[in-house]
């Protein structure tokens, strides 16, 4: 009992000086629950042996004005430390809410609290996944995590007007979108985004780097979902090279949308950075479009197709094809021109027809004049074809554009 | 506007029953002039002069009337015409006419009833009530009482229905409905209520303490001048006892009154004066009560068991006679009383008593529920001969009103109030005078048995007109009401149930054999009957009866169906013999509304065909018991749950009930002890409702009915409306029922009822937590009767009528019957509709609810009714979801279609192709819709078509949508990619325009109708052509590859769906 009270006033006092001091950093560490800090647990402890917690710093004018923050705030600790997440996250959304209250009067001229913001915006999306996920087990509806996305929202709120505060509002947007993802409410994002990009007041270069790369990284998925692949492209790319080089994790991440993409823009990686960050379900997708192996992208997204619906880039492969049977028809076309270079640039129907008949691809003149009709017409084929002699006359010059980081036309 | 409308129709009617009533009012008069002369000193007088005004103002000269009381009630029943004379004589003499007014209305209807003690019970536990509600929200509680005004009006008008002397009281009634409607706008509502405030405020207004000392002028005018006396007084036995125990129940009914005119007057401002004497009051009444009530009820308790003694000797009809004379000196409680009693029998006696002994009752009942311990007591020996008293069924009517408003609850509150209230009043008087208690009761019997047999014949023409008069004003004004705000539908729930109840009592007795037929089947038949105005309806109405009895009988549901919950058949032939018997000037406007109450609102709201088999639909609704089975269970649930842990408690109810009531009264927070308040009353309601089986139908029918009216859209709102409503008029059930059925109730069940009622209502009212939420709303689900196969859908603008909602085999039959129909798709569209509305009306989610929807779908996707077929898909998924077989993959793969031809969109394609399981993955249909889906977007227009023609299932027609677009897409491809021509067959067998297999014949058939389909398509889409050598038409590639356009489609139509020609709407509506 001694000991639980000394803890909570050794906590109460931590906090009011943190405060005090503007220290945002040891008020951060205060309030960052899921760090499992062993400080903040045995707190927990005391807080559940101490029932009357209030009391103490009741007792006190220093620690008064923060009461309605603490309050909650132990009350969460004490659930989260019991295993009830689901208490523990509404207290925290209580506490976290007069913390926003006081936050306001803390900005005036510079943004020390910031920081403890970022602890207590990342706090309240963990903590709500992870209610949500209680929930679920107890057979009830997840709305934690979209009751976090609307406190967020507040927060964005807060730090999104002009001043120092501005520079934390990207890493409100990141767990926003982090949010969104989960939930698969996409489409929240976009306001978020037009509030980021449209505000001209505060140049994007300026948000700390790490949150401009997390927030690129979603942006550039969600260029992904709207097959905008030049943007998706641009944004990815941003990410990737701005990522701390040493976040495999992360890194790997974005090469699992920015690969797609410049995949569909003809842009193959090397073998070994697919080896690197373990993204060997793509190695076959990049065969197939070395070789014009039809069979075998057909049969790389058969195999991971689970995985590439989940993280949605199934479609994005999909339409690899075609630059598939782009290579085909250049392979055959390279192998006419070595036996006659004269009549290489017709290539009969048939041959395509029988070549894709070793692929154990089973298609009819039809369907593969239908292919050829729309490789042409993609622009992947240069030529025409001549649907009485059944050939494909290619132009002599450049017959197989390359993409070059083009998208395929439509 | 509305009031004034409705006022000039209810006019002929008034005056057809004018006439008429001035005979059931002379009748009336005799007696009541007995009566009340004895019962209340002062008021006796001026009772009796009323009534002799009461002729003369049926004449027109009601303005000489001085006694408020009678003029009212005559007067009301006039025509405006009457009355507006009436109020311009009146006005001048009331200086604050129009506070008045309203206040002398009130009063006229209760004063009615005090003089028949049934207006005691009611004023009492209503206002009272309404009274501290008042007090404490004086703002809120005038929109509120207006409310509760409607439902004492009702309760009124039921009343007349039912006894012939009552007559008058009709009359009241339109007068009342008028004067609901009349409410919003105060200036009319002035107007017409000073008709009857003229005669009060002679004497009441003129002193502002104390203007209730002309209608009160008993004993306690003295008393109420001062407001704080008032309070005082009004709890004072001793001046009870003076005044005599009659006056006293006047009293507190004038009390009642008096608060009204002060909310009226607040209202208006004008009288100013009143309120604080009223607030006074209500102080004085909230923080007393809970003492005087409690000692009031063991007074109860002892007078009760005085009855008894006298009770307990009579049989059925005995105990009739008893509980006829309990409420006697009740309200009598002076030994007057008996003396009115006796002279009454010669005359009209009966019906006089009747209203008399029903309030009585009614004051006493309410109480005895709502209060105490105590009361059980009394009401295990009173309460047989209360279900005898038949006045006490109009009640619930009004409580149904009541029920929606919020003012209800006030008025709940009030009623424990004004309970106790009450009991102080009457109890000293009745425990004075036990005496006089046996002579009425000796009077009684006579009565019953003039009822059965004599009464009917000479009064049925009587009533019938009575009926009408009464009725199509109520309807009217529910109507109207309706049409306005929610009050409406309170009013329209109370008109079906006079209907029902008019001369239930007589006329059933009559024809029923006792101890042939279950009791609740007895009560059944009485309800039909008593609906009938004459012998011609009731032979009508016999045959009827039969009808159904044999049919009963031979499938064995007589002794098993609810005949409690049964609804009534509609009256056959009413109009003709409505006409006949009414002698109405407006048959017109009178009949309809009459008929309104139960069987017409299903028509109109359900069946559009105007032509309605009355016959076809009694069977019809005779099926609806089921339904009504269902109504009754939750509240039985209920009780069965609160019965066992209370009844060791009753005897500690007393104290447990006021003292929350006190508090309530004290507390500020008044919303939340309406809600409490509320919820309880509901409760208690519900548990009567089912404690008395017999009466149950009753109560059943207008929740029934209000829950129509009500208007909800979602089954949840609607489910709480009803439940609510229900609450409602249960609570105030409980008098009727008992006196509804005098014989069928053993006096042991009711006892047991009862009591378990009241342990309920008290638990409620204790654990006021008890949220609404817990009560199984799901036991309130309809389950449908109605056994026409074919239904037009209808969308639900309000509760379900279970005579229209077809149960499920039926359905299933209807089901059968769309699929094999060969008519076109808008009428099968319609007739799938109403399935599904029927099913997802009476919550049936089953392998037939999958099937009608998968139907349906099927249905739309034929003729391309996406926005059908979307609903019925997002359906079948929650349905397929609960785990329901059915055609999953079909629609899964239809689903895909779905998503991938129409919406376009990545990500929903991306989910739902990632939510696919493995085996939907090897089903056939999915497969061709997933290839679809490839050929879609790598725009393999061969594949596409391909596809197409192996189609399964309906996966063509989802494809069809998309076929225009892809075709465009594969032509201008083509254009662009073929040099220098492409054959027109070529691109016919591609495209599909080819009818048959493409490989071999499409392409040398050029007279195929494909072809000259695919050149008209092309043309239609700016291509160009050229014939080669063989003169094949050839498509010019280059020419075309910048002349294709995409044409406004030709066929487009303002609906969106070209396949749905116009001529189908037209016959659609002529239909």
């Amino acid at each position: 009992m001694e000991e639980a009270y000394r803890r909570i006033t050794e906590y109460l006092n931590r906090f009011s000086d943190a405060v005090s001091s503007q220290d945002g950093a040891s008020l951060s560490s205060l309030l960052s629950l899921s760090s499992n800090h062993p400080f903040l647990l045995s707190l927990a402890d005391s807080l559940i042996l101490f029932q009357d917690a209030s009391r103490v710093f009741k007792q006190s004018e220093r620690f008064s004005q923060y009461s309605e923050i603490i309050t909650h705030l132990f009350r969460s600790l004490q659930n989260y430390r019991l295993g009830n997440l689901v208490d523990a996250y509404q207290a925290f959304e209580k506490s976290a809410n007069a913390f926003i209250q006081e936050f306001r009067n803390w900005e005036s001229a510079s943004a020390w609290a910031l920081e403890a913001l970022y602890v207590l915006a990342y706090e309240i999306r963990v903590l709500a996944e992870r209610a949500d996920r209680e929930l679920t087990s107890n057979g009830k509806a997840p709305e934690k995590l979209k009751a976090a996305g609307s406190f967020l929202m507040k927060v964005f709120g807060v730090l999104a007007g002009k001043g120092p505060k501005r520079v934390g509002a990207l890493y409100v947007t990141c767990q926003l979108f982090k949010v969104y993802f989960k939930l698969g409410t996409v489409h929240l994002c976009r306001s978020v985004i037009r509030s980021i990009e449209t505000a001209r007041i505060f140049d994007f270069e300026e948000f700390p780097k790490r949150d401009k790369v997390t927030y690129m990284y979603y942006t550039g998925r969600l260029e992904v979902f709207n097959e905008n692949f030049p943007s998706a492209d641009h944004k990815l790319s941003y990410a990737l090279m701005h990522c701390n080089p040493r976040r495999e994790a992360n890194i790997r991440m974005i090469l699992k949308y920015l690969i797609p993409v410049k995949l569909s823009m003809g842009i193959l990686p090397k073998d070994w950075l697919l080896e690197k960050y373990n993204l060997v379900e793509y190695r076959d997708v990049v065969q197939a479009l070395k070789r014009g192996d039809l069979r075998l992208l057909r049969h790389a997204l058969q195999e991971h197709e689970d995985r590439f619906l989940r993280s949605g880039v199934y479609l994005v492969l999909e339409k690899l094809e075609l630059q598939v049977y782009q290579r085909l028809v250049k392979k055959i076309y390279i192998i006419q021109k070595q036996k006659d270079p004269t009549k290489a640039h017709q290539v009969k129907l048939e041959v395509i027809v029988k070549a894709l008949k070793w692929l154990e691809m089973d298609m009819d003149v039809d369907e593969v004049e239908c292919i050829m009709a729309i490789l042409i017409y993609k622009n992947l084929v240069k030529g025409y074809f001549a649907h009485k002699s059944k050939v494909v006359v290619l132009s002599k010059q450049d017959p197989f554009p390359k993409l070059n980081g083009k998208p395929i036309e439509s | 506007m509305m009031n004034q409308g409705v006022s000039t129709e209810t006019i002929p009617p008034v005056d057809s029953g004018s006439l008429e009533n001035h005979h059931v009012v002379d009748a009336s008069q005799g007696q009541t002039s007995s009566y009340f002369p004895p019962t209340a000193g002062s008021d006796a007088i001026s009772w009796t002069i009323h009534r002799a005004d009461h002729n003369s103002t049926q004449n027109g000269t009601l303005p000489s009337s001085t006694s408020t009381y009678q003029y009212d009630y005559h007067t009301q029943p006039p025509t405006r015409n009457v009355q507006e004379g009436l109020n311009a004589a009146s006005l001048p003499s009331s200086s604050s006419s129009l506070g008045t007014a309203n206040v002398s209305q009130d009063y006229n209807g209760y004063a009615s009833y005090p003089n028949s003690t049934d207006p005691y019970g009611y004023g009492s536990t209503g206002y009272p009530g309404y009274y501290n509600s008042y007090q404490q929200q004086q703002q809120q509680q005038q929109q509120s009482n207006q409310p509760s005004y409607q439902q004492q009006q009702f309760n009124h008008s039921s009343y007349q229905q039912q006894q012939p002397n009552h007559s008058s009281y009709q009359q009241q009634q339109p007068n009342h409905s008028s004067y609901q409607q009349q409410q919003p706008n105060h200036s009319s509502y002035q107007q017409q209520q000073s008709n009857h405030s003229y005669s009060q405020t002679v004497g009441a207004y003129q002193n502002t303490g104390a203007p209730y000392q002309p209608l009160s002028s008993f004993q306690n005018t003295g008393s109420y001048a001062g407001p704080a006396s008032y309070s005082s007084t009004y709890y004072n036995p001793g001046d009870y006892q003076t005044a005599g125990g009659y006056p006293s129940s006047s009293y507190s009914n004038q009390n009642t009154l008096w608060n009204d005119a002060n909310y009226t007057n607040y209202t208006t401002h004008q009288y100013s004066n009143y309120t604080p004497d009223t607030t006074a009051y209500s102080s004085g009444t909230t923080t007393a009560p809970s003492l005087h009530y409690q000692q009031q009820y063991k007074q109860w308790a002892d007078y009760y068991s005085q009855t008894e003694v006298s009770c307990a000797p009579g049989t059925e009809n005995m105990s009739v006679a008893n509980t006829s004379n309990v409420g006697c000196p009740i309200p009598g409680v002076s030994g007057e009383y008996p003396a009115s009693n006796t002279q009454t029998p010669p005359s009209y006696t009966p019906p006089s008593w009747r209203p008399e002994s029903s309030s009585s009752e009614l004051a006493s009942v309410q109480p005895a529920a709502g209060i105490s311990g105590a009361n059980d007591g009394y009401w295990q020996h009173v309460a047989p001969s209360s279900q005898i008293l038949h006045t006490s069924p109009m009640q619930p009517q009004s409580q149904k009103s009541l029920d929606p408003k919020t003012s209800y609850d006030i008025f709940q509150d009030q009623q424990q109030t004004a309970y106790s209230q009450v009991p102080n009043v009457q109890y000293p008087a009745n425990n004075q005078v036990p005496q006089s208690y046996q002579s009425p009761v000796q009077t009684v019997p006579s009565l019953d048995t003039r009822r059965v047999s004599k009464l009917q014949i000479p009064t049925n023409p009587r009533i019938a007109s009575n009926l009408t008069f009464g009725f199509p004003k109520t309807d009217k004004d529910s109507s109207t009401i309706s049409a306005a705000a929610k009050p409406a539908y309170i009013s329209v729930n109370v008109s079906p149930m006079p209907d029902e109840k008019v001369l239930s009592n007589s006329a059933a007795d009559s024809i029923l054999k006792p101890g042939m037929f279950p009791r609740s089947l007895r009560g059944y038949v009485e309800r039909a009957l008593a609906r009938c105005k004459d012998d011609t309806e009731m032979t009508a109405c016999q045959a009827v009866l039969k009808e159904m009895l044999t049919k009963a009988t031979a499938d064995g549901t007589l002794y098993t169906r609810d005949w409690d919950t049964e609804p009534l058949f509609p009256l056959p032939n009413a109009d003709a013999v409505n006409k006949d018997s009414f002698q109405s000037s407006t048959p017109g406007s009178s009949l309809p509304k009459y008929k309104r109450s139960p069987s017409r609102r299903s028509k109109s709201r359900w069946e559009p065909l105007p032509e309605e088999k009355s016959v076809d639909k009694s069977a019809s609704v005779v099926n609806n018991t089921v339904k009504y089975g269902g109504w009754t269970n939750p509240s039985e649930r209920d009780r069965k749950l609160f019965m066992g842990n209370n009844e060791s408690k009753e005897n500690n109810f007393t104290a447990m009930k006021f003292s929350p009531l006190a508090q309530k009264n004290a507390s500020k927070n008044i919303q939340r002890q309406v809600k409490k308040q509320r919820f309880a009353d509901g409760l208690n309601a519900a548990d009567n409702g089912d404690a008395s089986s017999d009466s149950d139908k009753e109560q059943n029918l207008t929740a029934y009915y209000s829950s129509a009216i009500a208007l909800a859209n979602t089954p949840e709102e609607r489910k709480r409306r009803e439940s609510r409503s229900k609450r409602f008029e249960k609570g105030q059930g409980r008098p009727e029922n008992n006196h509804f059925k005098p014989k069928n109730a053993g006096p042991g069940n009711l006892y047991s009822r009862r009591a378990s009622a009241l342990v309920l209502s008290k638990n409620f009212e204790d654990g006021g937590t008890r949220a609404v939420e817990d009560i199984d709303w799901d036991s309130l689900t309809v389950k449908g009767t109605c056994q026409e196969i074919e239904k037009r859908y209808l969308r639900l603008t309000s509760a379900p009528d279970p005579a229209s909602v077809r149960p499920e085999e039926v359905l299933e039959k209807a089901l059968d019957m769309v699929q094999n129909s060969q008519k076109n798709y808008l009428y099968k569209c319609d007739q799938l509709k109403s399935i599904r509305q029927d099913l997802t009306v009476q919550h049936i989610r089953n392998q037939l609810t999958v099937k009608v929807y998968e139907t349906h779908a099927r249905l739309a996707l034929e003729v391309g009714d996406l926005p059908e077929y979307n609903q019925c898909q997002s359906q079948l998924k929650t349905l397929y979801a609960e785990g329901i077989e059915g055609c999953h993959m079909e629609f899964s793969a239809y689903n895909l279609l779905c998503v991938i031809l129409h919406s376009n969109n990545y990500r929903e394609l991306l989910s739902s192709m990632s939510r696919l399981s493995v085996e939907a993955k090897k089903d056939e249909a999915v497969k061709h819709a997933l290839a679809v889906r490839g050929a879609v977007t790598s725009g393999n227009y061969v594949m596409f078509f391909r596809l197409y023609k192996t189609a399964p299932n309906l996966n063509t027609c989802l494809m069809d949508l998309y076929v225009e677009k892809m075709r465009y897409k594969a032509v201008s491809c083509m254009s662009r990619s073929y040099r220098p021509t492409i054959p027109v067959s070529y691109i016919a067998q591609v495209l599909g325009f080819t009818p048959a297999t493409p490989r071999n014949e499409g392409i040398d058939e050029k007279d195929s109708d494909g072809l000259v389909e695919c050149v008209d398509w092309l043309k239609a889409h700016g291509a160009c052509f050229i014939a080669d050598n063989h003169g094949d038409m050839q498509l010019d590639t280059k020419a075309s590859c910048s002349s294709l356009f995409m044409p406004e489609p030709e066929d487009a139509v303002a609906h969106g769906d070209a396949s749905l020609a116009v001529n189908d709407f037209l016959t659609r509506t002529s239909l």
